[in-house]
């Protein structure tokens, strides 16, 4: 770091590893050796560089962001959130500098012989080292694991657009995403899943606190130059808490569950059919008349729709004339453009769409409890083109739907009660 | 979904309270002008109708990304004031609430213009099911499924620097357009490419420009002079008499 940012020391101080603590305060000399003795610890001095976090290159070149705007983002990041080695949790992000020291940095064991370097350990290799879902083994998994910096999860107990909760992401942590490339965690134990749910939650507010900052140029007035102030009111106010406050909320935000209705689980069904295929929940649109998930086939969910609509609009920059244009912009567009495709190449993953779940096969991502359909149902599913049904259906109703779905997989042949019941293979 | 809405309105209204919202101008004038587009104007797209045919393939629907009114008038231009604070005039107090029509499948209007903490009522007055996903960037993002007669309210807690996309995961095609600003002063361009904001404040203020198809509208000819507009940012200043901005004219070349 070139310069950093007075204001932000301070927190550093504070909250940062005893490593990162002498950055400020030894001589240069001293600070060499204090870099390179840390990295002869882990690999030998001078022969792997340090991690380091990855920029979101999409969302720059999507901007058009300048190279000393690209750094000024970078910087300001590195004094809020650290590096991957050297995690910061300023205070206003409610985060434990314990857990994520247990998680960040490279594997190893600490003085007490405690393992640490957790998500690198099990998650990197997927999620990547910025929690960007483009770890080395990404480009081959289907579905793509999840990139966390635009901070929206899928499976969990609260309001479509509210974070997730603590205990959500534990779940997921606990039992893996089945239909998914996700295992289990379990084995690790109660104390290190807690570390990495916090480190995940650490990356995705660093993720979001990064896009803010990027689109935020836009707003800039011309006497800002091109530079976001470097105040502690402007980063804390406008950049790191509308992200920080909305995981505070979510924890006090769980969607209420009313009890499933007293009414016989067959007529349950029955309800559920009907608004299964009815215009009220309309499910039938995307599930399809067979529920085999085959509706709607042309649709993606909100990850891969970034990369998607903008590689369309690259791709029509490319066909632009560029006649009529100066020399000057004629530049601008070449430059614009190869950077462009030097983002989509190096950045985001070949764009896929979205297919609606086959209800047929009980294969559930988010969990098999009723509860947890009640969830996706009422909520409906971020990021995805699920919709919210709440206030459209009643909870009785979606208790009605969730019965039904739970039945597709070994769905009655005939007129409901009877007994032939059939097997997701056998439909198939 | 009760406990939410509740939540959110709470905050919201706390921002409304927060805000400065004393009418201290003595003057008030309104802005007013006209995008015009240079050029000959194209052809709408047909839309290609594969979802509820038999409800929506009835309605001959086109490609509103550009549309062009029948003298040439730019339709769906947003023109907003940039300045964040800003005298309010006593009269423009939003209490009603905004309506987004999902009406013969598509979004009526193309652009609906609402304020934070003001309520938009998204309804849907066709015979099919939708659903209306409002990709808003600094508010958390909505999607909700609307039945056939249904609607859903949803509120703002902070406005937008850039128009939110809504569209609906059932109807690929359908996509509309939400303004979300802090202040009441934002107009959307009619069929004829007018607008007028009412009742600023005298002096100078920041008007921005943006369109959907060209983003924001950097490059107008203005008196026959094509004009560099920075990030489609215009100091204009709003006089008691009203202040028209006359013809502003869009080249063909700013929608590529």
């Amino acid at each position: 770091m070139t310069h950093f940012l007075p204001f932000l020391v301070t927190a550093m101080n504070r909250h940062s590893t005893f490593m990162c603590r002498n950055r400020f305060s030894l001589s240069p000399v001293a600070l060499v050796l204090t870099v390179c003795g840390s990295l002869l610890f882990v690999s030998g001095c001078g022969k792997t560089p340090a991690a380091s976090f990855r920029p979101n290159m999409v969302e720059a070149a999507k901007q058009r962001l300048k190279p000393e705007q690209e750094e000024q983002v970078a910087t300001i990041l590195e004094a809020m959130f650290g590096t991957p080695d050297n995690p910061i949790a300023m205070p206003e992000t409610g985060l434990d500098i314990g857990k994520l020291r247990l998680a960040a940095g490279p594997v190893h064991s600490d003085i007490v012989g405690r393992k640490n370097g957790l998500f690198r350990e099990h998650c990197s290799h997927c999620h990547g080292v910025t929690g960007d879902g483009m770890g080395p083994t990404a480009a081959f998994l289907n579905p793509y694991p999840r990139d966390y910096r635009p901070g929206w999860f899928k499976f969990k107990s609260t309001e479509r657009a509210d974070k997730p909760t603590h205990g959500d992401l534990v779940t997921i942590l606990n039992n893996g995403i089945y239909g998914t490339s996700m295992p289990s965690f379990e084995l690790l134990g109660e104390a290190k899943v807690d570390a990495l749910v916090e480190y995940v939650k650490y990356l995705s507010m660093r993720g979001e606190a990064e896009l803010n900052m990027m689109r935020y140029f836009f707003e800039l007035d011309d006497e800002d130059e091109g530079k976001l102030p470097e105040t502690r009111d402007f980063l804390v106010e406008e950049i790191l808490l509308p992200v920080a406050e909305r995981w505070q909320e979510a924890e006090d935000a769980v969607i209420e569950v009313p009890e499933m209705p007293e009414v016989d689980l067959a007529e349950s069904i029955a309800m559920g059919k009907e608004l299964f295929y009815g215009n009220k929940a309309n499910c039938v649109k995307c599930h399809g008349v067979t529920a085999l998930g085959d509706g709607q086939a042309n649709d993606y969910d909100d990850w891969n729709k970034v990369v998607k609509q903008w590689s369309d609009e690259v791709q029509s920059s490319h066909e632009v004339s560029t006649k009529e244009m100066s020399r000057e912009e004629k530049a601008e567009h070449r430059e614009y453009l190869a950077r462009a495709d030097k983002a989509l190449a190096g950045d985001a993953l070949e764009p896929r769409t979205i297919q609606p779940r086959n209800l047929r096969q009980a294969i559930y991502r988010g969990g098999r409890r009723p509860i947890d359909f009640y969830y996706r149902i009422h909520a409906g599913i971020n990021g995805a083109p699920m919709p919210a049904a709440a206030g459209t259906l009643t909870p009785d109703e979606i208790w009605h739907v969730v019965n039904y779905i739970r039945s597709l997989p070994y769905e009655f042949d005939g007129e409901l009660g009877a007994d032939r019941s059939m097997v997701a293979r056998d439909r198939l | 979904m009760l406990s939410h809405t509740l939540r959110r309105g709470t905050l919201a209204l706390a921002t409304l309270v927060a805000l400065p919202t004393a009418a201290s101008a003595a003057e008030w004038g309104d802005i007013s002008g006209r995008f015009v587009y240079g050029g000959d104007a194209p052809v709408a797209a047909k839309l290609t109708i594969d979802k509820d045919v038999d409800v929506c393939g009835k309605h001959n629907l086109v490609n509103e990304e550009l549309v062009i009114g029948p003298n040439k008038g730019v339709a769906n231009v947003v023109v907003f004031v940039r300045d964040r604070k800003i005298d309010v005039h006593p009269d423009l107090k939003a209490t009603e609430p905004v309506v987004l029509d999902n009406l013969n499948c598509r979004f009526s209007p193309h652009v609906v213009f609402v304020q934070t903490g003001q309520d938009l009522i998204i309804k849907n007055s066709d015979p099919v099911g939708h659903n209306s996903n409002v990709a808003t960037l600094k508010n958390p993002a909505s999607n909700t499924l609307i039945p056939a007669s249904g609607e859903t309210k949803v509120s703002f807690r902070s406005d937008e620097a850039v128009p939110a996309a809504v569209t609906c995961n059932i109807h690929p095609w359908m996509k509309g357009w939400v303004v979300v600003r802090d202040n009441p002063y934002a107009a959307v361009t009619d069929e004829e490419g007018n607008f007028t904001i009412k009742s600023l404040p005298e002096g100078e203020v920041e008007l921005q420009f943006w369109h959907e198809k060209a983003g924001y509208l950097d490059s107008i000819v203005i008196n026959g002079k094509k004009t560099d507009v920075k990030r489609g940012r215009m100091d204009v200043d709003v006089s008691a008499k009203g202040t028209d901005l006359g013809e502003m004219v869009l080249d063909s070349s700013v929608f590529k």
